[in-house]
């Protein structure tokens, strides 16, 4: 029996005056861990937000965890967790106390709060720091509390909204490791949130890309990576009209790009067809760059949307 | 070495109720008050007037004592007043209903508009702790994210504000009434002044509530944490200013003062007219006493002007609702 989807929208749209930040969004995810990528503005915050009630639906319909939302919100957060890309901290609290309280906001009594949030500023790393005003913290230290407080009251669902954001590589490779360990080893579907490719791609086995809010592709990573369009930019420093000739008679899609590179549409997942080709011809190759993989491409394509957006 | 298991684990205890949650809120917001010096000290002055208060109480209550150390006292002190004293302890004696019921009501009307302020003091302090605090820094995302509702937000943060009315305000005077006539020397004293006690419930807690909701509307209205208090404690000033000039020019701009309004509503609830009246009738020399108070004085005691007090209020409420509405959300 196949689980439950965790999120269902059915034409979600959000608009803010002229602009629709979420146009007609339909999809239906299941459990476990989701990248949401595109670039900044794309409306990867605004979905989430409107999953959570933080931002009202302007038309459409969303399911998460089977409630509805707009209907069951209480009921829904209290099993929702959620780090908010921006600083929300409250001032004048120590870091313990903040997820501790964060813990009791979520429904947790006291005594099991304050232990649960020993045990998340443990999980996340954080040590002696944990008694220090929340105001003084670093912002390596500050990802690691929102994330300590998305997860204190232990969610069956969690949204990341870029958590890597301001950390040295060191401090992102450790944020990644542990949210990748949340639905690997403990079960809590993730959904990240990130305008870095790398992050995604090294948490995540379900990938939605998103540009002016609409979803551009969502599909599993092993197979948007596998999904290769058969092209190879090649760099010739003579013979370029022979290699296009050959590769007319071969019925391969073959064009002078501006740069003087070759662009060579030989339609097979190998680039041996294209080698053997160039090595009949005695047309040695300078260098051959293979075609981005389908991820790569349609984040390009979602940069490139956005780019023209702006 | 953490105390803890570093690993994740998974919680299976049952969540607390909505109102426990509530509850979280409103002892946070009252934990952060708390930290202020100022508001500390106040609170503990507060409750020495109540101590105070219930000590004037006993005294009063000697009097109606024949032969008490207070009435011996007063006779050695001054023998002239002997007679005096004899016959109103009398009086006091055969009429309790009004000698302990008027006098405490009367009594118990100054003690309440007089510690008013305080508490009008302490919230214009605690401003920053209301909402302001977590307007600046975005903490609202954080409540609405969690399983609670921009409602029981609200509503723990007012309960934040009516729990410091309540500690500076309407808990001085209700202990003050109980520790009074507790050391009274009559059980009844307690079923005598039992008016005074309905009308401090019916005044201190429908002030407290107007305050509570005035001070979240004025604590909503911006992010800067000293941008608030120097509101509220402006409206304040300026409120009690206009007052004594708005009332030989235009009476209605009174009402713009929130303490007024308020006064008008105690003025309504202790009917000090009525007990003016009782004392004159009853009392020949209090009521020549009496007599010489201003015809002004008089007027503003027998008809408070409660409707425009109500209505005033209820606009400053409906003002402070579109505030909130318009501020605390999460974006």
């Amino acid at each position: 029996m196949s689980p439950a989807p965790v999120i269902e929208t059915e034409a979600l749209t959000k608009v803010f005056g002229p602009q629709r930040a979420l146009d007609n969004v339909s999809l239906k995810v299941f459990p476990g861990s989701i990248g949401l990528l595109g670039p900044n503005g794309a409306g990867k915050s605004t979905f989430m937000k409107c999953l959570l009630q933080l931002q009202p639906i302007t038309s459409g319909s969303a399911r998460l965890l089977g409630g509805e939302v707009g209907r069951e919100g209480r009921e829904i957060r209290k099993r929702v967790g959620y780090a908010p890309e921006q600083n929300c901290h409250i001032p004048g609290m120590a870091g313990c106390e903040y997820v501790t309280y964060c813990a009791q906001l979520s429904g947790l009594p006291f005594q099991a709060a304050r232990q649960r949030a020993h045990e998340m500023l443990d999980f996340v790393g954080m040590s002696q720091e944990r008694y220090r005003k929340v105001d003084t913290y670093s912002t390596g230290m500050k990802q690691r509390l929102k994330l300590a407080q998305a997860i204190v009251h232990d969610p069956e669902i969690v949204f990341l909204d870029e958590p890597t954001n301001g950390l040295d590589p060191k401090g992102q490779a450790q944020i990644l490791e542990l949210v990748q360990s949340l639905w690997q080893k403990y079960g809590i579907t993730v959904i990240l949130s990130s305008h870095l490719l790398h992050d995604v791609e090294r948490v995540c086995g379900e990938i939605i890309i998103i540009a002016r809010g609409r979803v551009l592709v969502h599909d599993s990573l092993e197979t948007l990576k596998s999904r290769k369009r058969g092209a190879a930019e090649v760099v010739l420093a003579r013979g370029h009209e022979e290699l296009q000739a050959a590769c007319r008679s071969r019925n391969w899609l073959c064009e002078m790009l501006p740069n003087g590179h070759l662009r060579v549409e030989h339609r097979t997942d190998s680039l041996n067809p294209l080698l053997t080709l160039m090595d009949e011809l005695k047309v040695p190759p300078l260098e051959i760059i293979p075609s981005p993989n389908a991820l790569e491409e349609t984040f390009l394509q979602a940069l490139e949307i956005s780019h023209a957006a702006a | 070495m953490p105390l803890h298991d570093v690993h994740y684990q998974h919680w299976t205890g049952t969540h607390r109720g909505i109102w426990a949650r509530r509850w979280v809120i409103a002892q946070n917001g009252l934990a952060a008050c708390v930290q202020n010096k100022t508001i500390r000290n106040l609170v503990v002055l507060c409750w020495m007037l109540a101590l105070t208060m219930a000590a004037v109480l006993f005294l009063v209550g000697q009097l109606l004592v024949t032969d008490s150390v207070v009435t011996q006292s007063v006779e050695k002190f001054n023998p002239q007043l002997q007679t005096f004293v004899r016959m109103l302890t009398q009086w006091l004696e055969d009429h309790p209903e009004i000698s302990v019921g008027t006098t405490q009501n009367v009594l118990f009307y100054f003690f309440s508009t007089y510690l008013m302020p305080v508490g009008i003091f302490v919230l214009g302090l605690a401003m920053p702790s209301l909402i302001t605090r977590d307007l600046a820094s975005n903490a609202i995302l954080i409540y609405s994210s969690k399983a609670v509702t921009r409602g029981d937000y609200l509503l723990g943060k007012f309960c934040t504000a009516f729990g410091l009315l309540t500690v500076t305000w309407l808990g001085p005077v209700c202990a003050a009434w109980f520790l009074g006539n507790f050391l009274a020397p009559d059980w009844r004293f307690f079923w005598h002044a039992r008016a005074a006690l309905e009308h401090v419930l019916i005044f201190g807690v429908a002030g407290t509530i107007i305050l509570s909701a005035l001070a979240l509307g004025v604590s909503a209205m911006s992010s800067r944490e000293k941008a608030t208090p120097a509101a509220w404690f402006m409206w304040w000033i300026l409120g009690g200013v206009i007052q004594p000039i708005a009332l030989h020019t235009k009476p209605w701009l009174r009402h713009l003062s929130f303490s007024y309004d308020l006064r008008q509503i105690g003025l309504s609830t202790f009917r000090l007219g009525d007990d003016l009246k009782t004392a004159q009738d009853n009392v020949p020399i209090l009521g020549q006493m009496l007599g010489g108070i201003k015809a002004e004085t008089r007027d503003a005691l027998n008809h408070p002007t409660l409707a425009g007090a109500l209505a005033a209020l209820a606009l400053m409420l409906v003002a402070g609702a579109l505030i909130i509405r318009q501020r605390v959300k999460p974006e």
